[in-house]
C-alpha cells in the first residue's frame, strides 16, 4: 500500500468514526441509547438494513463465489423482497403497538419467561458466534495481504467499532451506517468500471458478457427440480424462494440486529418504507457485486490468474522442500494459460460473427483448457497442504482482494480497503448494538436485576457492549478460515433461525398452542435441525424451513398430547 | 389474522404501556400501502423474468 491509499483508508474510517460519535453525543437514557428515540426516517433504516446485511464478507466473498460459481447465488435474495412485505404487514405493527425494546419480549407475553429467555440465548449464541466472524472475516484478508498481525488486526477493527457503539448505542450505528452505505456502494461500482475498462481493446462489454455466459457465468435463474438431487443444491429458485423466504423472515423479523434498525424509526411507516427500500434494493446491489466478480472472471480470461489467489500461504512454500514441485506446477499453469489464450480470442471473434459451430468448438477448447488449469490448481492446493498443513487451501475470498491489490492504481485500493473496512464495521456494530440490548433487556433487566435506575441500565447496555465486542474480538482470533466465510455465516444463522422464527410464527398464528408446548417444540426442533446439520447433505437454506415447520408440528403435537388445561395449569 | 393485536395487547397493558390505536400514515405515491406492497413483489417478478430471460440469451 502507498501513501495516498493510507491516506483515503485512515480518512474515511476516521471521518466516519467520529462523525458518528459527535452526531450522536449525549445518550442519557435507555430509550434514545436502544432506540434511538424513535427519530429516524424511512431512508436511514432502510441504509442501515442493508449495511447490517452487507458485512465485510459480502464484499469479500461474493465476487469470489461467482468467479468460481457463476451468478446463480442471487435467487438466495428471491425470498427477500416477499419477507419485507410480511414483515411490514405483520410484525412491525406489533412490535410498535407493544413499544417493545426487544423482538423477544413479545414472547413473553404471548407465551412465558422461558420460551423468551430460550428465544433471546438462542440468537445471542448464533449471532454472538457472527459477530466473531464478522471481525475476523476481514481482519484475515488484510493480516494476509499487509502482513500485520491476526491478533492486531482483530483488535484494530474490534475496538473501534465498539468505541462508537458504546458511545452512541443504536443511533451511532445508523448514522455511521449511512456513510458507510456510501462508501461500499461508490466503491464497488469504481471497482465495477475499472475491471471492464481493464479488459481487452477488442472485447466490449457485450462481449464480455457473452463469454461469461458461454462459460457458465451467468446462470443466474435455474427454475429445474430434480426430486433426486435439488434438495442438496445450495442455490436454486425453489431453495432461494422457499429456504431464501425462511431466511429472511427470520433474519429480518426475530434478529434483534434488524428489528433494533426499524424499531428506531419515526413511525409505522417510516419503518415500513425502510424494510420495503431494501425490498426493492437489495437484489440489484447482490446482483451488482456478483457482476463485478464474474467480470473479474472474465478479465482473467485474457490476463493469467494466480495459480492460487492466496500469495501469503503459496509464498510459504518456497521455504519448504516441496518449493520446486510448486514451481513445476506453476509452469505447467502458466502453459496451460498460454495455450488457452487463442481459444479465448478464437471464442471472442466467433461470438462477434455469430457464429454458432465456430462458437461451439472455441467453447470446448476454452473449457478443456479451464478444467486442465483447475486440476493444476488442485495439484497446488496439495502441494501447499503437505509442506504447510495448517494453511487454508480455499482461495475464493482472496479472488476479489487479490484483483484489487495487484490491478487497481493507487488510491483506489485504499477506497476498496475502506469499502471492507466500513462494511465489517457496520455489521458488527449492529450485531453488538443487538447483543447489547437482548442482554440487558431480556435477560439482565428481566432475570437478574429488574429494579435498577434508566441510568445503570444505559451503563449496563455500554458494558455489555463492551463485554460483547471484547468477546467477538476473542472468538476472531481463534477462529480458522471456514469453508467459505459468506456460508459460513449463513450456516450458522440457518441452523438456529428457523426455530426461532418457528417460535414467532406459533406466536402470531397458531393462537392454540400454549408456552411449554412451543418451548419444548423448539427444543426437539433445534435437535432435529442439529441432526440435519451433522448426519444429512440437505442444504443449508433448507434447515430453515425444517426448523420452522419442526416447531409448528411439534408445538401442535405436544399440545394436544398434553391438553390445553394442563398446560395452563403448569 | 392478527389475534395477538388483541390478546397479547390485553395481557401487555398490565405490563408495560400499549399504544392499542397507534396511526399509520399513508405511503408516499400510494392510496394505501397495497401499492407499496405489489409495488416491491412487482419489482420482484420482474427481476425473476429479466433474470431468466439474461440467463436462456446467454447460456
Amino acid at each position: 500500500m502507498r501513501p495516498l491509499d493510507w491516506i483515503v483508508l485512515l480518512g474515511t474510517i476516521g471521518f466516519i468514526v467520529i462523525y458518528g460519535i459527535w452526531k450522536t453525543r449525549g445518550s442519557k437514557d435507555i430509550e434514545g441509547y436502544l432506540k434511538g428515540d424513535n427519530s429516524m426516517k424511512w431512508w436511514t433504516i432502510g441504509l442501515s438494513i442493508m449495511a447490517t446485511q452487507a458485512s465485510a464478507i459480502t464484499f469479500l466473498s461474493t465476487p469470489g463465489q461467482a468467479y468460481e460459481d457463476g451468478m446463480r447465488f442471487i435467487q438466495f435474495y428471491f425470498g427477500l423482497p416477499i419477507a419485507m412485505v410480511i414483515i411490514s404487514v405483520t410484525i412491525i405493527p406489533i412490535f410498535y403497538r407493544l413499544k417493545v425494546y426487544t423482538a423477544y419480549e413479545f414472547l413473553e407475553n404471548r407465551f412465558d419467561l422461558k420460551t423468551r429467555s430460550l428465544a433471546a440465548m438462542l440468537f445471542l449464541v448464533q449471532r454472538g458466534l457472527a459477530a466473531g466472524i464478522t471481525i475476523y472475516a476481514p481482519a484475515i484478508i488484510l493480516s494476509t495481504m499487509l502482513g500485520w498481525s491476526l491478533t492486531i488486526t482483530n483488535l484494530i477493527i474490534g475496538v473501534v467499532v465498539i468505541i462508537y457503539t458504546m458511545s452512541g448505542g443504536t443511533k451511532a450505528v445508523s448514522v455511521t451506517q449511512k456513510q458507510q452505505m456510501a462508501v461500499m456502494m461508490g466503491g464497488m461500482i469504481v471497482a465495477g468500471f475499472m475491471v471492464v475498462s481493464y479488459l481487452p481493446d477488442n472485447v466490449g462489454f457485450g462481449d464480455a458478457v457473452a463469454v461469461a455466459g458461454k462459460l457458465g457465468k451467468m446462470n443466474i435463474v435455474d427454475f429445474s427440480w430434480d426430486w433426486e438431487t435439488s434438495w442438496d443444491d445450495r442455490y436454486n429458485f425453489w431453495s432461494g424462494i422457499t429456504g431464501g423466504l425462511f431466511l429472511a423472515l427470520s433474519y429480518f423479523g426475530t434478529d434483534q440486529s434488524q428489528v433494533a434498525r426499524y424499531l428506531g424509526g419515526k413511525s409505522i411507516g417510516e419503518s415500513r418504507l425502510g424494510l420495503l427500500f431494501n425490498g426493492l434494493l437489495k437484489i440489484p446491489m447482490q446482483f451488482l457485486i456478483l457482476f463485478i466478480g464474474v467480470m473479474v472472471f472474465v478479465f482473467y480470461q485474457f490476463n493469467q490468474p494466480p495459480v492460487f489467489f492466496n500469495e501469503a500461504a503459496k509464498n510459504k512454500v518456497y521455504a519448504t522442500a516441496h518449493a520446486d514441485e510448486l514451481r513445476t506446477l506453476e509452469t505447467e499453469y502458466s502453459s496451460i494459460f498460454e495455450q488457452k489464450q487463442a481459444a479465448v480470442h478464437d471464442l471472442v471473434a466467433a461470438i462477434k460473427t455469430e457464429n454458432e459451430p465456430a462458437i461451439a468448438v472455441a467453447q470446448t477448447k476454452v473449457e478443456n483448457y479451464t478444467t486442465a488449469g483447475k486440476e493444476v490448481r488442485e495439484q497446488v492446493k496439495t502441494v501447499i497442504k503437505t509442506a504447510t498443513p495448517d494453511a487454508e487451501v480455499k482461495d475464493t475470498d482472496y479472488v476479489f482482494i487479490s484483483f484489487v491489490m495487484k490491478y487497481l492504481p493507487t488510491g483506489l485500493v485504499g477506497l476498496l480497503l475502506a469499502v471492507i473496512f466500513s462494511a465489517a464495521m457496520s455489521s458488527t456494530a449492529s450485531e453488538l448494538n443487538a447483543l447489547a440490548s437482548t442482554t440487558v433487556v431480556d435477560i439482565y433487566k428481566r432475570s437478574v436485576n429488574s429494579k435498577g435506575s434508566p441510568t445503570h441500565y444505559l451503563n449496563a447496555s455500554r458494558l455489555f457492549t463492551l463485554g460483547w465486542g471484547l468477546l467477538a474480538i476473542l472468538f476472531a482470533t481463534y477462529a480458522s478460515l471456514l469453508d467459505n466465510l459468506i456460508q459460513a455465516v449463513n450456516i450458522i444463522g440457518s441452523i438456529f433461525y428457523g426455530t426461532i422464527l418457528g417460535i414467532f410464527l406459533v406466536a402470531f398464528y397458531f393462537k392454540r398452542i400454549k408456552g411449554n408446548a412451543v418451548f419444548f417444540a423448539a427444543i426437539l426442533a433445534e435437535l432435529v435441525v442439529l441432526y440435519c446439520f451433522y448426519f444429512t447433505d440437505i442444504a443449508f437454506l433448507w434447515f430453515n424451513v425444517i426448523g420452522c415447520v419442526a416447531v409448528i408440528l411439534f408445538g401442535f403435537i405436544l399440545q394436544g398430547l398434553i391438553g390445553n388445561k394442563e398446560i395452563e395449569k403448569v | 389474522m392478527f389475534f395477538v393485536n388483541k390478546s397479547i395487547i390485553k395481557k401487555m397493558k398490565d405490563n408495560q404501556p400499549v399504544d392499542e390505536e397507534l396511526p399509520i400514515e399513508k405511503p408516499p405515491f400510494f392510496k394505501s400501502w397495497k401499492g407499496m406492497y405489489w409495488l416491491v413483489l412487482g419489482n420482484l417478478a420482474f427481476m425473476i423474468v429479466l433474470f431468466y430471460i439474461i440467463t436462456k440469451l446467454y447460456e
